[in-house]
């Protein structure tokens, strides 16, 4: 058996999770009572992990410190927890006429947590600081659509594009100004059909004023506007939420405390709620994947949702490596994998198969955009290839970077590719996730390579323009298609929402054509939790949502 | 024995040195990348990157950057982890709970293992003989994951007898009795046969056979002669095994989330994190040297022969 360290400790957690099941299975049916409802009050434990960062907003993108985050900052819209659909929150209402000049108005007597009022300059300033290059903010880049971004970024070469002549030319959005305490207005470099439904990612949460005066120790006790507000954060143990009593906005929680027990292992979490010592896990060990032993283990209390996440292969560009260059080539690849036997096989049944590029839980996603091509058909397969003339090169490669669980799929992927196509193709692993996107971005990766993309707002757009756009910053395989930009930009010039949609949905049918990258499978995240709690929704972001959740 | 303990903790300054130099440059020399994961599944925009590299001198070449090290750690500053948090705050925290992990597994398998040894090697070839022998075998061939993960399912979520984790810097007794018997047990095997082997051997030899020949009872021959020899390879043994459990509670920490010092070392290491890494490390050196110079001091208390003028 192959396979790292890492995994065969995995396996034999497995087995013997597999054995101990066996050997107590006595405990079947199990009461439920209130099935919706609950009460409120009360306190809740739920998994987390180690934020990376101090907890700010804007300088947060992974999900450790992002679930804390998400729970307490508002933003000026909120996501539907069941359809993400983005629903005003702080913002009274986000006007515009051309889909480049923007208003916002927001409700007056929303509260900060230390007591002071949300004005339209904590948002002014907040993403100033955020799109600010030299305060080195991971997702000031979310502020790049509005006007005056460039200017605030550093030009400069070597260690520190920061220093001396390369520091950033301005130090405020041109693009932004504060109308009175309750108004101000957003303009964009380009038509952005879709702002609004960006404005509900954290990185634009308005910032209190005394973040300005001492950001090092507000990463340590953020004040934020959100349902929940931080009490305690015991390093690497628990973060502990209690209720904001002041709270005036529409998406408050039912609970008055939430408890985030920081574990390393999934695995022990799992267990904790087994046990009834934690509330919910977010993540389901390995171990209790394999065969839905955790259906078993908690019965009608698990959940499964698909979530906005996508991992496609994408194909060196052309000028790299001209093996690849013939569309019928790379669609024969695509029929050539079966996407569902490696998900049963690998992945447990926790990813779906994907049918196109984009995430079916955004809004404007069309099934079956990638039609036949993303069907498993290995004679078609064949037959397309001998139709381009079969494959140029020696065989097909298929890169990974080897520090995460990529190992066993894109094996499997060659597998399927070599047994159909009679091409041979081999999984070669890249030492870890930085020499491997360097590589990429460097433009000296042939072949093919991995490449995985999780939404940062539900829009279909958020799925096509920074992949596939040409020039566009994610667009690693230097796709180019001047039919595709054009749908674009008519897409992010339309005023009405499903014309804008429809315009997408014409772009991303282009890509069946072109397959600049092959789409693999979507996301899912398993959840489960004690028989203490109900009420327990996943949202289309993979996260809890913190206003159904309620105790028995 | 004054100017030989003396003496011993002078030599013990160029052992950490030395020590956290190599730590350092080991680190360094690591493949990986530290900001991977820091900015969820995407990587770091170019701004975040360089403030990054600019915070903890990654771009400097080694000796620089151990030189700012030790600089700060000469101020008492063991630095930040790549997560901001203070890396003295959290050895603080950590070091605590270990220890107590590490002194009641210790405890477990020394009271165990010698009890068990001594029943053995008195009565060899025996029903108990045998029982040990092949539940000590057994226990050496498993390894703690399995025992660790079965005990948590069973003695834990099945039955409920202990706490299914310990999730808490303040951890009880209690919530460590579990662990601690998890991660003694393949001690408590060495240790009742190594406390056999030797007793057996030392039964055998002229001084225990003249004790009882001039009179003495058996208990008073075994017990005082026989086994105060038969230790010194357990005292040898049980102080390097301290050491080795306080940084390699790895498996164990992580089944039951216990936030201690061996699961923040794998960690650190897996991140890169240089600063982590040392801090913990330099201070599990420390450890190592007095369990070390405390063992030798034990040797002359057993063994009047053994003399540190």
């Amino acid at each position: 058996m192959r396979g790292t360290a890492r995994t065969v400790a995995v396996a034999a957690m497995s087995a013997i999770a597999l054995l101990a099941a066996g050997c107590g299975s006595g405990d079947s049916g199990g009461d439920q009572s209130s099935a919706a409802g609950g009460k409120t009050g009360g306190e809740i434990t739920v998994r987390g992990c180690n934020p990376q960062n101090p907890l700010v907003p804007s300088n947060t993108t992974e999900t450790c410190g992002g679930n804390v985050i998400d729970a307490i900052f508002s933003k000026l819209v909120h996501y539907d927890p069941e359809t993400a659909k983005p629903e005003n929150d702080i913002a009274e209402s986000i006007d515009t006429t051309d889909n480049q000049n923007f208003t916002v108005k927001i409700k007056k007597g929303r509260k900060f947590h230390d007591g002071t009022e949300i004005k339209a300059k904590n948002f002014v300033d907040a993403w100033n600081y955020a799109a600010y290059a030299p305060n080195g903010q991971s997702s000031g880049y979310f502020m790049e659509p509005i006007e005056g971004y460039g200017d605030m970024q550093c030009t400069g070469e070597g260690d520190d594009p920061c220093a001396g002549a390369g520091n950033a030319k301005a130090k405020e959005l041109t693009g932004l100004k504060v109308v009175d305490d309750y108004t101000f207005t957003i303009k964009t470099t380009e038509k952005v059909s879709n702002l609004p439904v960006r404005l509900g990612y954290s990185a634009f949460s308005p910032l209190p004023d005394m973040f300005f005066k001492d950001p090092k120790s507000f990463g340590d006790k953020p004040i934020g506007s959100g349902p929940y507000k931080l009490d305690a954060w015991n390093k690497e143990q628990s973060i502990v939420l209690s209720k904001f009593a002041d709270y005036n906005g529409d998406f408050g929680g039912k609970v008055d405390k939430i408890t985030f027990k920081i574990y390393q292992e999934s695995d022990a979490a799992y267990n904790d709620v087994i046990a009834n010592n934690l509330d919910i896990t977010d993540e389901i060990p390995t171990s209790a994947l394999i065969d839905d032993k955790y259906k078993s283990d908690l019965p009608d209390r698990n959940a499964q949702k698909e979530t906005g996440v996508i991992q496609t292969i994408t194909f060196a560009p052309t000028k790299v490596d001209p093996n690849y260059a013939d569309p019928k080539i790379r669609q024969a690849i695509s029929m050539a994998i079966d996407r569902d036997t490696i998900i049963k096989q690998i992945f447990n049944n926790t990813r779906v198969p994907a049918t196109g590029w984009v995430s079916p839980v955004v809004d404007g996603y069309k099934a079956d955009q990638c039609g036949e091509y993303c069907k498993y058909d290995p004679a078609k397969a064949k037959a397309l290839l001998q139709e381009a003339g079969g494959f140029k090169g020696s065989k097909i490669t298929l890169s990974y970077n080897a520090d995460a669980a990529h190992k066993d799929w894109t094996e499997a992927t060659c597998n399927s590719i070599k047994q159909a196509l009679g091409v041979d193709c081999v999984a070669t692993g890249v030492v870890d996730f930085a020499t491997f996107r360097s590589q990429i971005a460097d433009r000296k990766m042939k072949g093919m390579f991995r490449t995985g993309w999780q939404m940062d707002y539900p829009s279909i757009e958020n799925f096509l323009a920074p992949i596939y756009k040409t020039g566009a910053s994610s667009n690693d395989g230097d796709y180019s298609n001047p039919e595709f930009d054009k749908l674009l930009v008519q897409a992010a010039a339309a005023t009405d929402e499903a014309e804008a949609n429809k315009l997408y949905q014409q772009a991303e049918a282009l890509l069946a054509q072109d397959m600049p990258a092959i789409p693999m499978w979507y996301g899912k995240t398993t959840m489960g939790w004690s028989d203490k709690v109900t009420g327990v929704k996943i949202t289309a972001f993979g996260t809890i949502d913190f206003t159904s959740v309620s105790l028995k | 024995m004054g100017t030989y303990i003396l003496r011993r903790l002078l030599q013990m300054i160029p052992v950490i040195l030395g020590a956290t130099f190599l730590i350092f440059a080991m680190v360094f020399a690591l493949p990986g990348d530290p900001l991977a994961g820091k900015c969820g599944e995407r990587p770091c925009s170019a701004a975040y990157r360089a403030a990054f590299t600019e915070k903890y001198n990654l771009n400097d070449p080694l000796l620089v950057q151990y030189g700012k090290y030790v600089g700060k750690l000469a101020t008492g500053d063991f630095g930040e982890t790549y997560n901001q948090i203070k890396v003295s705050d959290q050895l603080k925290q950590r070091y605590p709970v270990t220890a107590k992990l590490a002194l009641m597994a210790i405890l477990f398998e020394t009271l165990i293992g010698i009890v068990a040894g001594v029943l053995t090697g008195v009565r060899r070839g025996g029903f108990l003989d045998n029982l040990v022998l092949v539940s000590t075998l057994v226990v050496i061939s498993i390894p703690v994951f399995v025992i660790g993960g079965l005990a948590q399912y069973f003695l834990g979520v099945k039955w409920g007898l202990f706490p299914v984790t310990v999730t808490s810097g303040e951890a009880t007794v209690y919530q460590l009795l579990l662990p601690a018997m998890v991660l003694g047990s393949l001690s408590v095997a060495y240790v009742a046969r190594l406390t056999r082997t030797n007793l057996v051997e030392n039964l055998r030899s002229d001084y225990v056979r003249t004790a009882i020949s001039k009179g003495l009872t058996k208990r008073r021959a075994i017990g005082l002669h026989a086994l105060r020899n038969s230790l010194i390879p357990v005292v040898t043994f049980i102080g390097f095994d301290f050491g080795a459990l306080l940084g390699g509670a790895i498996v164990t920490e992580s089944i039951f989330n216990i936030p201690g010092i061996g699961g923040y070392i794998f960690r650190s290491i897996r991140s890169r994190d240089g600063a982590s890494v040392v801090g913990a490390v330099t201070v599990l050196v420390i450890v190592y040297l007095v369990v070390n110079l405390i063992v030798d001091l034990l040797y002359g208390l057993l063994d009047p022969r053994i003399s540190h003028d």
